[in-house]
């Protein structure tokens, strides 16, 4: 060998030293024990989850096998399901089940507005055009949820802007007509259940839009090519492999419109009828009224139904494809 | 006899891209044909062209004699294995398989009877009921082509369906496919960029450039008689010539080639032949490739295994039999 004489070895041991410090030993630490790492990171939110959320829901369950007193007013703290029959009288199952019809309408109107929008953004939009897709079903996100409903308010009162474009159009009968039908009719739109509709589908479109392009984007387009390739026509291509592989997504989205409708307050308050839906009641019974066992029972409603809807899509296989 | 597929003067173009340019070709009833190009040729366009998912910006595509302008996928019988295998994750093997006779309004318990003749036919019976994502690359590869292959396509196009499976699968599935071509007789369009692949089980290859087919012929024709520096170059290892070079032995001025197995290496130096020196040894098993640099000129000879085997650095002369120096055409 030619003398390649290194002049005193710089210290190259093959275990390195600790570097030493606390933030060292606490690497150490974390890579001995992977688990304490995960403990420590998940502490806080499963505390919170566990405290204040599922804390927070328990009570209210509680509170709603209380009783009102009709005299005093008093919360009697005794174990009774006499709010739940209570929750039963004609009155109120009818302010559930036209809840529950307009969550169910809004979610299905979101899922065919939605769709369409979805496979454009996952399919075709690239580059600035996805950017413009984002930003463009964002955007709505950004602005306060009042300022919306209120400007909905506008569009659709009876001098509004919609009412306005129609006249222009020379469609005002049609719009007439629309008003006169029973129950989804009305003075004008502002005040009709199908305004309400209209407001609750804009409001939450993006929770549909997002969830299912996020399932079509995980559908290679090999996939549908490989259907029509065996001969299926692009009809049969969405049925049997578009649409089962966006269920999830769908379902996703519905979860959000549905359990959406079934609890806001708000929108129907602005733009609608007098006729409650589920979240006014809550708010009417736990505020004036001071009837917090019924408004529990009431917010414990859209949670079973949820439940239900959650069972029976699993049931479906709406999950299988995830 | 009317071609399987042929292309006229088929350009399809991509903007500026020309991805395939005014490209002829014959491909014949129970022909098994490869295209062979690098990534961005032409070939997996050409392939998709056949099956209908890109329409030709120029030129006429006739599939046994009949126009395929304007026709969808869905009406052409021809049908892919997908790179990807393109395997339903929502539905199960079995399913996958029958999707073609499912689609055709075929019943339940026929299909799925077709179904499992289809999967004993690429060996893999039994195997209905589970789901693509539980299958190894090599059975989802068996699925894909069983469900390709379910509806009788008159022409069976694969996009580089051994590209994801390791060495020893692939060879076993190349004999596979092979035997498979033979007993159906489907026409096979077969698309790879490995050019071991595409002659040891093609009857004829197509060798594919920048949009353009290079050569088309035999196995034998393009691995011994390359038509230009490319085909000479991306098919193989042949050793590709100057002029200058070809000229001396040939007393031609045009490009040459030769295949490295056609030189013969001699030990002592200043011997009869190309003066060349050792640059490296590949032992391939079968034999020992050198890397040689005779004037400047990197060559390339196998040694078969048991031969004396020159060291690194050594200087060496190189013959050849002069009928082996294979002429390219002018302009190549």
């Amino acid at each position: 060998m030619t003398a390649a004489t290194i002049t005193s070895p710089p210290a190259n041991p093959a275990i390195l030293p600790a570097r030493g410090g606390i933030l060292s030993s606490l690497s150490d630490l974390f890579w001995r024990r992977p688990k304490f790492l995960l403990l420590l990171m998940l502490l806080p939110p499963l505390l919170w989850l566990g405290i204040v959320y599922l804390g927070a829901l328990l009570a209210l369950l509680l509170q709603s096998f209380f009783s009102i007193d009709e005299f005093s007013g008093m919360i009697n703290r005794e174990f009774t399901l006499k709010t739940y029959s209570e929750l039963l009288l004609p009155s109120n199952i009818d302010i559930i089940l036209r809840t529950v019809t307009m969550a169910a309408l809004v979610t299905v109107a979101s899922a065919v507005i939605a769709f369409p929008i979805a496979y454009y953004a996952a399919r075709y939009a690239r580059g600035k055009w996805k950017a413009l897709f984002y930003l463009g079903v964002m955007l709505p996100l950004w602005s306060s949820y009042l300022v919306k409903v209120y400007a909905w308010k506008l569009i659709l009162a009876k001098e509004g802007i919609l009412g306005w474009l129609l006249e222009k159009l020379h469609l005002t009968w049609l719009l007439d007509a629309w008003l006169s039908l029973p129950i989804v009719g009305g003075n004008s739109l502002s005040v009709s259940f199908t305004g309400t509709f209209i407001v609750f589908v804009y409001v939450w479109l993006p929770f549909m839009i997002l969830p299912i392009q996020a399932a079509l984007e995980r559908v290679p387009v090999s996939l549908t090519e490989a259907s029509g390739d065996l001969g299926a026509s692009p009809g049969q291509t969405f049925r049997h492999v578009v649409f089962p592989l966006a269920l999830p997504g769908i379902v996703a989205g519905s979860i959000f419109t549905f359990s959406l409708t079934l609890g806001d307050y708000i929108i129907p308050q602005i733009i609608g009828t007098s006729r409650l839906f589920i979240g006014q009641a809550v708010y009417a019974h736990q505020g004036t009224a001071g009837n917090i066992p019924l408004a529990a029972a009431f917010t414990v409603v859209p949670i079973v139904i949820m439940g239900f809807y959650l069972w029976a899509a699993k049931r479906m296989g709406a999950f299988d494809a995830l | 006899m009317t071609p399987a597929v042929s292309f006229t003067k088929v350009s399809r173009h991509f903007g500026t891209v020309r991805a395939v340019d005014a490209v002829d070709l014959e491909i014949q009833p129970g022909e098994f044909f490869a295209m062979l190009g690098p990534s961005g040729s032409g070939k997996t366009t050409c392939l998709r062209l056949i099956a209908g998912f890109e329409q030709p910006t120029a030129g006429h595509i006739r599939i046994f004699g009949e126009e395929a302008q304007g026709v969808p996928p869905y009406r052409r019988n021809v049908n892919t294995v997908f790179q990807d295998y393109a395997l339903f994750p929502h539905l199960n093997v079995l399913d996958n398989v029958a999707y073609g006779l499912m689609v055709r309004g075929i019943g339940r318990a026929e299909r799925h009877k077709a179904a499992e003749e289809a999967l004993a036919l690429v060996r893999l019976p039994g195997f209905g009921a589970r789901k693509p994502s539980q299958l190894s690359g090599g059975q989802r590869q068996r699925v894909a082509l069983a469900r390709a292959l379910i509806n009788r396509p008159k022409v069976l196009l694969l996009d580089e369906p051994l590209g994801a499976l390791d060495l020893k699968l692939r060879e076993s599935m190349q004999e596979e496919l092979k035997i498979l071509q033979t007993s159906l007789g489907i026409t096979f369009v077969f698309v790879t960029h490995d050019q071991g692949e595409a002659l040891s089980m093609a009857d004829r290859v197509a060798v594919f450039n920048e949009g353009r087919i290079m050569q088309v012929g035999t196995p034998q024709d393009i691995y011994q008689k390359p038509r230009s520096r490319f085909v000479a170059d991306f098919v193989g290892s042949s050793n590709v010539l100057p002029p200058d070079f070809v000229q001396r032995y040939a007393g031609q001025r045009r490009w040459g080639s030769l295949r490295p197995e056609s030189i013969r290496v001699a030990r002592q130096a200043a011997g009869e032949g190309v003066q060349a020196r050792v640059v490296a040894l590949n032992y391939l098993g079968s034999a020992t490739r050198l890397s040689l640099d005779a004037g400047g000129l990197r060559l390339h000879a196998t040694v078969p295994a048991g031969a004396a085997l020159p060291e690194p650095g050594e200087h060496v002369a190189l013959t050849f039999n002069r009928e082996q120096l294979h002429l390219m055409e002018e302009g190549a």
